[in-house]
């Protein structure tokens, strides 16, 4: 096993190996244990820390300083600031997700097929038989038992009674402890979160792991991608320690996050006009219903309840969301004594979000701060998330519900049934809106045409040699769907092709 | 595997005074709830400007300064907010929170986030909602 954390100043590292991985996300996890288990050896290269669950946090301000990049503080520079949420450890945001499994729909590869001329039937199926194996390694089941809390028994019955379909969510987990932790890591290691199973495996196949090891360029030999090189970064302090530098046999996979990979090939010295754009999200929101005996959303999976019957018509995805109570603060509106009366329900609140399938494109750039995220939702995209505003408050009402909550700006606190029609009628304007950007895609886009893409069909990186793409950022589109499934089996279907072309 | 460390502490601190400011009188607290005043609030102060990174503590400060400066959006009253009387300053705290203006709303949200991870992982406020309390975060890591 070998394993090389932050190291002080004075000590570098130089390594060499087969193929190294950026980053260590469904992507560069999935990547890495697929060219492993092909006899290659891998060098995982990723910017955090690695910690396993007795390291992981229980609070949201711990989520922030140890799991999440620049502390959570990364978002959109448009209209609205909406918070951008990324993971950075080992096993990147499937750390802090909730590992919602959802094959990649058919009709995305269709799409991908019409309108970037990659994809299509044959991706369809190959991508198919690796989901089929992904769900077999990773435990995917839907959430029963203790995992399904009462806020997702509600949402399944207002769903019922408005006859749509809806269900436990199907997750990447294994006998959900339903502690309602997911998103500061499941400290009773139920949640398959890659760090757990892939990363590991890729050491005990000869592998090798920097973490705590932001990588600052990819090193080119002429358009050839031949290693990478950095300085390790504490990752409490984040004062920089040790350079690093690790050569590649055969090529580089890149698999930093939709944010981060367009960053590193430009600073890498990478040329294309695709490079940062077609940057898609999920964006959402959510609303509280209040109820009156007590919902206890704490109790049970963070996202237990889910239903996709709205992402072809209506274009969004409904889900439960277990708010931790010290990020309902931010949600509820008010201030001082008002506010702290409404904390006091906490435990009658009940919070269902939507993810809108948004058309709406941004893009990438280094910025003085760190990324800059140019993104907006334009009107039908807004339309979409006050439509799926209406349903949500429906659901809650035909759930029993006595009040929702919008927590949209120039709307009332709460309001009851007889007033839904101001949901209707809420503002378009983003700014009216509290929302998060998860779920991210593009900046490295696939694609026939170099003229508009980065990467080809296979990930290959257009007009290099041995440098490949295996993360959201290859993904051109918006999936409507959660993307875990779909980036991880997209990197494995990467990494055997790359397997397949390497020259012994 | 590594520990956490202990925060350095300065006598005289404006920018944690400032942030104290905003966040105390963010949560003041009610009948069955302790305000953020009575929980600890220097010391969180104080470890999230160290542990912070930069976006983060520019935001925190940023935003708490302007809650110390918008009386006169709110309230019409050119003081800073901790001058105002109590009745004022929760007027001011609330009206800050739902402002036409949006970078008015945007900085009360982000002074409610911080007051949140404060206020929401403290241990008397979880027991007074019938929370489980959190085990401390270990802040550690693999070596190695």
């Amino acid at each position: 096993m070998s394993h090389h954390a932050f190291r002080e100043p004075g000590d570098p590292l130089e390594l060499e190996v087969d193929w190294i991985v950026v980053g260590s996300g469904a992507g560069g996890a999935s990547a890495a244990v697929a060219l492993a288990r092909g006899g290659a050896r891998v060098a995982v290269v990723e910017a955090g820390a690695w910690r396993d669950p007795e390291h992981y946090p229980s609070s949201a301000y711990g989520g922030a300083r140890d799991l999440m990049p620049a502390f959570g503080g990364l978002a959109t520079a448009g209209r609205a600031q909406w918070p951008v949420v990324q993971g950075e450890a080992v096993g990147g945001t499937t750390v802090i997700n909730s590992a919602i499994c959802v094959r990649t729909p058919g009709d995305v590869f269709v799409r991908w097929a019409a309108e970037h001329g990659v994809g299509g039937g044959p991706m369809a199926e190959r991508i198919g038989a690796i989901q089929d194996a992904l769900e077999v390694e990773l435990h995917a089941s839907r959430a029963t038992g203790r995992a399904v809390g009462r806020s997702d028994v509600l949402a399944l019955r207002g769903a019922a009674a408005l006859g749509y379909d809806s269900h436990p969510t199907r997750r990447f987990v294994e006998d959900c402890a339903g502690s309602g932790q997911c998103l500061q890591g499941c400290r009773a290691g139920r949640k398959q979160s890659l760090n757990l199973n892939f990363i590991p495996e890729t050491l005990e196949r000869g592998g090798v792991v920097l973490s705590c090891a932001p990588v600052a360029r990819i090193v080119l030999e002429g358009n050839r991608a031949a290693g990478v090189r950095g300085r390790f970064r504490h990752p409490r302090t984040r004062r920089a320690g040790a350079s690093f530098q690790v050569r590649a046999r055969h090529g580089v996979f890149v698999a930093a996050s939709a944010i981060q990979s367009p960053l590193l090939l430009r600073r890498s010295g990478i040329r294309n006009r695709s490079l940062g754009r077609q940057f898609h999200a999920h964006p959402g929101t959510g609303l509280f219903g209040w109820y009156d005996d007590p919902v206890d959303m704490h109790i049970g999976a963070t996202q237990g309840w889910s239903s996709l019957a709205h992402r072809d018509t209506g274009g969004f995805k409904l889900e439960s969301l277990s708010i931790p109570l010290e990020l309902v603060a931010g949600r509820l509106k008010g201030g001082g004594a008002v506010l702290a009366e409404r904390l006091e329900d906490f435990r009658h609140l009940a919070m269902w979000v939507m993810a809108v399938k948004a058309e709406s494109v941004g893009s990438i750039h280094p910025g003085p701060l760190g990324p800059l995220v140019r993104y907006t939702l334009d009107r039908a995209d807004m339309v979409k998330m006050r439509t799926a505003a209406v349903l949500l408050a429906q659901t809650h009402f035909a759930a029993g519900a006595r009040w929702v909550i919008p927590g949209i700006h120039g709307l009332p606190y709460k309001i009851d049934a007889d007033a839904l029609h101001t949901i209707e009628d809420a503002p378009l304007d983003p700014r009216a809106w509290v929302a998060v950007l998860s779920h991210l895609f593009g900046g490295c886009p696939m694609g026939a045409d170099p003229a508009r893409s980065v990467c080809d069909g296979e990930g290959r990186v257009h007009g290099h040699q041995g440098l490949w793409i295996a993360d959201a950022s290859q993904i051109p589109t918006n999936l409507g769907v959660n993307p875990q499934h779909t980036i991880m089996a997209l990197a494995r279907l990467r990494a055997e092709t790359a397997l397949s072309r390497a020259t012994p | 595997m590594e520990r956490a460390h202990t925060i350095p502490h300065r006598r005289l601190d404006p920018t944690a005074a400032v942030v104290r400011s905003a966040v105390r009188a963010m949560m003041p607290g009610s009948s069955t709830l302790p305000g953020c005043g009575e929980l600890e609030l220097d010391a969180f102060v104080r470890r999230l400007l160290h542990e912070a990174s930069w976006p983060m503590w520019l935001a925190t400060t940023a935003s708490s300064l302007a809650f110390v400066l918008t009386p006169p959006l709110t309230v019409y009253l050119p003081l800073p907010s901790f001058l105002l009387p109590a009745s004022l300053l929760d007027r001011h705290a609330d009206r800050m929170s739902g402002h036409a203006l949006y970078p008015v709303r945007q900085a009360a949200m982000m002074v409610k986030t911080v007051m949140g991870m404060h206020w929401g992982a403290h241990p008397r406020v979880r027991e007074a909602l019938a929370l489980p309390p959190y085990p401390e975060d270990p802040g550690t890591w693999r070596t190695h």
